[in-house]
Formats: structure tokens, sequence, C-alpha cells
């Protein structure tokens, strides 16, 4: 964590963050599969929000 | 030359600090802080910022106000008519400020900054909308780092909001007793067992908690962070806050108008007078107590600058903030402030964050049917309200609800009547001991009075 930083960061806050990240790309990554999959099976097609398609 | 006096609260960051002088506040750059506060004005950031009315402007000043060591340029921000602080805001508010915080890091983040602490002290609200003000808080970005300010945007803005979704949104005003953020240990407590069923308040509360508790050592080697790890983060986050809503409920305040006893006519000649009055004296800021759902705050804002609408229901606050919102009144500012109970001076040495009878100087406060609840329901004698009200105005425009009018009697009903000088005669004989009556009107078929007075000198 960056040691310059004037305020606590908290303690775990790297790994809080790791590991929130991580679940957090899980979700996006199904998230994505059921959108293709619903769209492929004539669903209403569904597009990813536009701050998805920015860190996707 | 007048003395400069280093703002109380601006101790904490070694960037620089906010300095008052001949009456307007400067903040002062410091050497440390030289190569990020060049990124933010070369990376386009603060013009895209300012453009966005997210950030407040300033003027870069080549003075050394100070005369100090460290310095490296003075800053002289737009001024902020009426400072308020986190725990006089409404959900919506906090909710507002949380969102644009949120805005802020990601454009930081495109053009390679990042913010390197998120409190709502950070923000202030100008012309209706909340605007970031630390200009300092701004750092270039290490891609391999996560978001420092993580767990302070959680406990500062995430979990109060929380606990006015799960419980009340009265629990706002804890931000009063932990301005630096309610702690998570105590969020996961006070939260609902059915919150932990929610993904999010699972993830950024009883997750962050569990880790944060358990971790008490730092690993030497950590895997790096990524952009898109953090911009993951912070998306989850805007979306998750833009989801929370409040429930609605009926408080005693909120349908006041609807249900009250008092009649159409009397609304509509209440409004007219002090319309008129309002014509009469026109005046920068206006303060109105008891602001219900702010029908006459609305007619003030017509006439001036600024309105600072209170009231201590959290509803009519929110409803208030929010009409502003939608209809684009940007001179009311809703706060959420009990008169009998205002905001305490707070922080170190009780100076940090002044109280707000303190800020409150005005040239006109409206007391519109707030007399009987002050003098019957919270016993303040009569002397002590006028003398209050003239240590905060120069005009008053005040309504003497008589023991004859239902709203009184009801609160009289089941208690003894120990105000016999609760007249009146005593009314006006006590006010004009502050104030000078300019005008006394009787308010449509009712016994009530509206009063103009003006402070005597």
């Amino acid at each position: 964590m960056n040691i310059t930083a004037y305020i606590d960061p908290g303690s775990g806050s790297y790994l809080v963050q790791m590991i929130i990240a991580g679940i957090l790309g899980i979700a996006f990554y199904f998230k994505t599969i059921w959108a293709t999959f619903k769209s492929f099976f004539g669903g209403k097609k569904e597009t990813p929000s536009k701050d998805e398609e920015k860190n996707g | 030359m007048d003395k400069i006096q280093k703002h109380p609260a601006s101790y904490r960051d070694p960037s620089g600090f906010v300095f008052l002088y001949e009456g307007k506040y400067y903040r002062q750059v410091n050497q440390c802080f030289k190569h990020d506060y060049i990124l933010l004005k070369e990376s386009g950031l603060y013009d895209r910022l300012v453009k966005e009315k997210k950030l407040i402007p300033h003027i870069e000043l080549d003075e050394d106000l100070n005369q100090s060591p460290e310095w490296h340029c003075t800053l002289l921000p737009e001024q902020i008519r009426f400072p308020s602080w986190p725990y006089e805001w409404c959900f919506g508010q906090l909710k507002d400020a949380a969102l644009l915080t949120l805005n802020i890091l990601k454009e930081a983040i495109q053009h390679g900054m990042i913010l390197k602490d998120a409190t709502p002290f950070n923000i202030q609200f100008k012309n209706g909308r909340p605007v970031f003000i630390d200009t300092l808080s701004f750092e270039k970005y290490d891609v391999a780092q996560p978001w420092i300010a993580y767990r302070q945007f959680t406990e500062s803005f995430i979990v109060p909001l929380l606990l006015c979704v799960y419980r009340s949104p009265e629990m706002l005003k804890l931000l009063q007793v932990y301005p630096d953020g309610i702690p998570l240990s105590l969020a996961s407590k006070w939260l609902p067992l059915r919150s932990r069923f929610n993904f999010n308040v699972f993830l950024h509360i009883f997750l962050q908690n569990r880790i944060a508790q358990k971790s008490n050592r730092t690993s030497a080697t950590q895997p790096a962070f990524s952009r898109t790890k953090l911009l993951n983060i912070v998306n989850n986050l805007s979306s998750f806050v833009s989801g929370m809503q409040l429930k609605k409920v009926k408080t005693t305040w909120n349908h006041y108008y609807d249900e009250t006893v008092l009649d159409e006519k009397y609304v509509n000649d209440k409004l007219s007078i002090v319309t008129a009055w309002l014509k009469e004296i026109p005046v920068k800021t206006l303060l109105d107590t008891g602001t219900n759902t702010g029908l006459f705050a609305k007619a003030a804002a017509t006439h001036a600058e600024t309105v600072i609408a209170i009231d201590s229901d959290t509803d009519c606050i929110d409803s208030l903030y929010k009409h502003c919102k939608q209809t684009g009144n940007t001179n009311i500012l809703p706060l959420l402030i009990d008169i009998c109970q205002p905001t305490p001076s707070t922080g170190w040495r009780n100076e940090e964050r002044i109280s707000f009878l303190s800020r409150c100087g005005v040239g006109m406060v409206l007391a519109l049917a707030i007399i009987h609840h002050l003098v019957i329901g919270k016993n303040v004698p009569l002397q002590q309200v006028a003398e209050t009200l003239s240590s905060l105005t120069e005009y008053l425009i005040i309504e003497f609800v008589p023991k004859e009018d239902e709203k009184v009697k009801r609160m009289i009903l089941h208690r003894k009547d120990i105000f016999p000088y609760y007249t009146v005669k005593a009314f006006e004989d006590t006010f004009s001991f502050f104030f000078e009556v300019l005008h006394k009107v009787r308010v449509g078929d009712t016994e009530r009075l509206l009063f103009l007075m003006k402070k005597k000198n």
C-alpha cells in the first residue's frame, strides 16, 4: 500500500480490494456470458452498460 | 495588514492548508505537493472538473501571504456562501455527495490521477448542487496500488447511507459523533441480518470488516493491483450508491400542509403577506426556521439570494432537496437542523467545524408557526427566543400562535398550563425590547398574527 498516504488506509485494505475486485471480475464475466447466451437464443439483446464497457 | 488565520480544521494533510485573510478563504499549496498540483492542471483534469461544475474553481496567486518556507503557490477559491456539514445533510444530499466523489474519482483515473482521501467534508453545497472543494485531494495514480481511501469512503459515505436505508434516516446524525466515518465494526452490528443477503452490502461492509479484523499482518510481497480492478470497484460502488433508496414513510410533519386543521385561506393569506414583506425588504441571505416542506422558503427564494431552510424532520428536508433538484432551484440550501438543538462546534478543540448559530448571521429570519413549539413545547422563555433571534438577524418575520389556537390547545391538553405569560401582549412587549415592530397583521380568519420586525440598534 502507498506509504506516502496521510490517511490510514485501514488494516487489510489491500487484501480486501484484491478480493472484492476478484469477485466483481468473476461476476462481470458471468454476466457477459449470460448476456451472450440470452441474445443467442433470441432473447432481448443486452449490451453491457457504458461503465461496464469501459472497464471490461 | 490583516492577520492571517489558519483554518482550525486544515492540519491533517501536509500538502497545504486553508487560511482566512481579509475575510476570504485562501489555500496554500506546499512544495511537497507541487508535482501533483502541476499534474492536476496539466493533465486537463482541473479544467474538466471545473467546466462540469464538480470542482470549486480558483484563481492562482503568486504571492506568499503566509511567508512560509514550504510555499509553492496560493489559491483563491470561489467562496462558499454558507458552509454546511455532512451531519446537517439529508439522505439525498449525502448520496449525491457520494456519487460526486466517485464520479470525480473515475475522471481522475482517466487523467492519471486518484483521490487520496474521500470524506464528505471535502464537499460543500453551492447553487443547490454538491461541489468538491479540496483541490489538494488529487495525487498521481500508481496503477499497481488500490484506492487508499476505499475504507474511508466506505465508512464515511456507504455506512451512513446504508444505516438510513436499513434503519432510519435519522442515523445520518451519527456523522457528528463519527466525523471520520462510522467504523465498519459498528456498522456490521447495527445493520440488520437481512442486509447481509444484499451482495454489495455483504461485499463492502461485512466481508471488508471480516478481513480487516483478521488481517493484522502486511505481506512483504503483494500482487500488483490494476486499473481494471480499481475501475471494477469504483463502478460497482457507483451503481450500489445509485440504487440506494429510502422507504416512503409518513412523519409528523411531511404532510403538514395537506392534513393540517388550518384551511387553504389561511395558508394563501400567510403566503401573500410574507411575499409582500419579502418584496419590501430585500435581503441577501434568509433563514427559514422550521421550513417543513419549504412552502415559504420557495417563496423567499425569488427574493433572497440564498435561503437556508432548516427543519428537524428528515423526510421534509429530503423532499425539499429533491424538489429543488428537480425544479432547478439553486438558491435554497435545505439542512437538517433542529433550532432547539442547533449543530454545536465540533472537532479538535471544538474549532474544526463551527456551530450553526456562529455561521448564521443572516439578513432575515422567517419564524412561522414555531413560537408555540419553542415556548410551550420546549419551555423556552419568550425573552430567550427574542434575544436569540435578534443575535441572528436584522429583520424578522414571526408568527404568533395564541393559546386559543387549536394547535396550542392540543399541546396543553394533557399538561399543566404553566404559561400564563404566553399572550400577545407579553409577546409584543418582550420582542419590542429587541426589535421594532414594522407591521402586524392577522392571518386569514384565525387568531394568528404575523409580525415584521427590525432589530433595534
